[in-house]
């Protein structure tokens, strides 16, 4: 086999081979080593290069330094007005108090005071419903991570909003409620015993081997029973109504983004797949509604929403204020994901799609189990920066009079006591707003570079 | 397999036509492969060489002709196809290896969504594969941590899990370093020897005169000579063929 293999048996006489020695590696010279040689290298390596690295050092120095004496060093603390903060230190200081007072409102709009724990009490469930997604031991990673995105919104639903429910929504908020407290028990089964919740319910009655069909509706019931647990619940519960005008905002603006986040990226998904469709009509309908929506700045949408659109429904009928920007929003970022993750597609090499169909798997196949997976992984940075750019957006629905974070920080210089105190909610909230999406990057960083780990060379 | 089938050809092709546009590729190709037949495709570049093998399992597909595999014909069924193309295990040049998967879910990867068999049964079957291209140790990488010969055994180890009749061989060896070309080799010719019908479009002359049943030469979209190796490669009949050999050996 060697013998036919072998490729060039060139008929060159052999002399008896001479040993190959590689040499040793020497060490790396100690200049270029350790944190002295890369302040060596990388800011003194030259005359000019050490004048920009101190001019450098200079301005960073000059600009924090003028923000924090203004921000802390001489900055009021306790004030009743904006009046003795001026008295105080005149406009050299901040004047904190101000800010201080507003801060229920800058975070809960003028949602009623007494009502706020049902805000409170979301974003908790949403923290629990979310922790799972980072334990170890759960397996159920994927089901649980979707009954967030699908579920959680129909229990919160409830929770913001309160007030008479009908047989339908209450249905709907049980099943969201029967999915966190799914989600709750799967996390505890599975770190327990490795089993999701149905599976361990069934394990425990115990039934028979593995491919019983017993088994699966023992599984089925458990869940039901979970279910009517979910829905007696619902029933018992009784909120009051507090309309979507009371929402404001840093909750207002979780609420507009939230959606418009886990909106966009399912329906950006779908329109990126139905413009690279075959089939011309669904290829045209897709495109046609991306184009249309991407040449469109989102404060026009946002107008035509609100104020056009009354005008094509008959007389009578009326979608609130909030779901009309809600709607646009949505609308608008799923256009520009949808080119975000055409984006991705077109990274994929065709040789994946053909060993895909060349192992018999049809087109849904494919997609979710090969192209996509890749796809969304090369996005993540673009993805999460669409995310970003949605949340900072939403400032906009301000516009259409809703009291987002910006328009309550707004509020504050307006009101009799604090007037003209404008610079501070506005740091406020940019302080805010830093954070949230600094936290956004970095963890879109962080789950890049987990999701390549085995991936590189 | 029914026993039915048994006894029809595991490919044919009669009177295969396609075209690129207005670029005539395949001319009239006419193919029966006999079971057990190990087959080496060669022939210049832009010959048609590929298209044809690609055509057998429809990742290309062809506008006239019939192609029959165990005498189910393609057609405009795509269950039918795909469920025709699941007897067919196909080899890439760019090794086409799931880079987001581990190298043991790449071989599971048809057993789990396409055959639905238990995650142990699947994996146990990989592993069998893995070890038959003598690469068991890396089940737990990734592909790019691997050399190309590798992913290229992990591909053909990918393959073999399907259980296909077929296996197709689209120039396996053309990407890779000359060093790792023959790791590759033994292992398709081991799978030749252990009775697998193979197609292989190759320029390992090699592999082709040690291997194969019979050797098909192609240019300009058509089969211009097929032959024994020993007869084609000593008394080839077309000048063609004569000149293709006189560059390639």
């Amino acid at each position: 086999m060697d013998e036919v293999l072998s490729r060039d048996s060139a008929a060159v006489e052999q002399l008896p081979a001479e040993i190959f020695k590689p040499k040793p590696a020497r060490a790396a010279p100690p200049s270029t080593l350790g944190v002295q040689g890369w302040v060596r290298q990388n800011m003194f390596s030259s005359i000019p290069n050490a004048l920009v690295t101190v001019l450098g050092i200079w301005i960073v120095y000059a600009f924090f330094d003028t923000i924090l004496t203004w921000a802390v060093g001489n900055a009021v603390w306790e004030a009743e007005n904006r009046r003795q903060c001026l008295d105080l230190v005149g406009r050299s200081g901040a004047c904190w108090p101000g800010v201080i007072a507003w801060i229920p409102n800058l975070i809960y709009g003028l949602y009623p005071k007494d009502q706020v724990w049902r805000i409170n009490l979301a974003g908790v469930i949403l923290l629990l419903w979310a922790l799972p997604l980072w334990l170890p031991r759960v397996q159920s990673k994927v089901q649980i991570g979707l009954s967030l995105v699908l579920l959680f919104p129909l229990l919160a639903s409830y929770l913001f909003l309160g007030g008479e429910k009908g047989v339908i929504w209450s249905a709907l908020i049980a099943l969201g409620l029967a999915g966190f407290l799914w989600t709750l028990l799967t996390a505890a089964t599975e770190t327990i015993s490795g089993l999701s919740f149905g599976r361990y319910a069934v394990a425990a009655i115990g039934f028979g081997g593995d491919n019983d069909p017993a088994r699966r509706n023992g599984q089925i019931a458990a869940l039901l029973a979970l279910y009517v647990v979910a829905l007696i619940a619902v029933q018992a519960m009784s909120l009051s109504f507090v309309a979507t005008r009371a929402w404001g905002g840093l909750f207002l603006t979780l609420v507009i983004s939230g959606i418009g986040i886990a909106f966009s990226l399912p329906a950006g998904i779908v329109l990126a797949l139905g413009r690279r469709s075959r089939m011309p009509l669904i290829s045209m309908l897709s495109t046609t509604f991306i184009e249309l929506f991407r040449s469109v700045p989102l404060i026009t949408i946002l107008f035509t929403f609100n104020t056009m659109l009354p005008l094509f429904l008959p007389v009578g009928v009326e979608v609130n204020q909030l779901l009309r920007a809600i709607v646009a929003v949505c609308l608008f970022s799923s256009a520009y994901m949808a080119e975000v993750i055409r984006g991705g597609l077109q990274a994929i090499p065709r040789g994946q799609y053909e060993a895909a169909s060349a192992m018999g798997l049809g087109f849904w196949q494919s997609t979710g189990l090969v192209i996509m997976p890749q796809a969304l992984k090369i996005m993540i940075p673009t993805i999460v920066g669409n995310f970003i750019g949605l949340f900072k957006d939403t400032t906009l629905v301000s516009i259409v009079g809703l009291f987002d974070l910006l328009s309550m920080s707004r509020a504050v210089g307006e009101d009799t006591r604090w007037l003209g105190l404008f610079l501070e909610p506005f740091f406020f909230i940019t302080m805010i707003y830093f954070v949230v999406c600094f936290t956004m990057s970095q963890y879109s960083l962080n789950l890049e570079q987990r999701l390549s780990a085995g991936e590189r060379r | 397999m029914t026993d039915a089938v048994r006894g029809e050809p595991p490919v044919e092709m009669i009177g295969v036509n396609k075209w690129f546009g207005a670029f005539h590729v395949l001319k009239d190709i006419d193919l029966r492969v006999r079971e057990g037949e190990r087959i080496v495709v060669c022939g210049p570049s832009g010959s048609g060489k590929s298209t044809m093998i690609r055509c057998i399992n429809q990742l290309e597909r062809h506008q006239e002709g019939t192609i029959r595999v165990h005498g189910r014909a393609y057609g405009r069924d795509l269950r039918e196809n795909d469920a025709i193309r699941r007897e067919i295990g196909m080899v890439f040049q760019s090794f086409n290896l799931f880079p987001h998967l581990s190298v043991l879910d790449n071989c599971t990867f048809a057993l789990t969504w396409v055959k639905h068999l238990p995650k142990k049964e699947a994996e146990d079957r990989a592993m069998e594969m893995l070890t038959r291209v003598r690469i068991p140790e890396q089940a737990g990488k990734y592909p790019l941590q691997l050399s190309g010969g590798q992913q290229q055994r992990v591909a053909i180890a990918r393959a073999l899990c399907a259980q296909p009749k077929i296996m197709l061989f689209d120039e396996p060896t053309s990407s890779l370093d000359p060093e790792m070309i023959n790791e590759v080799l033994d292992a398709m010719v081991e799978l030749a020897e252990s009775g697998m019908t193979m197609i292989v479009v190759t320029h390992e002359m090699g592999f082709a005169r040690k291997v194969a049943d019979r050797v098909i030469f192609m240019d300009q979209g058509e089969i211009v000579e097929e032959a024994p190796p020993a007869q084609f490669f000593d008394a080839p009949r077309f000048d063609r063929t004569r000149l293709f050999l006189s560059q390639v050996l």
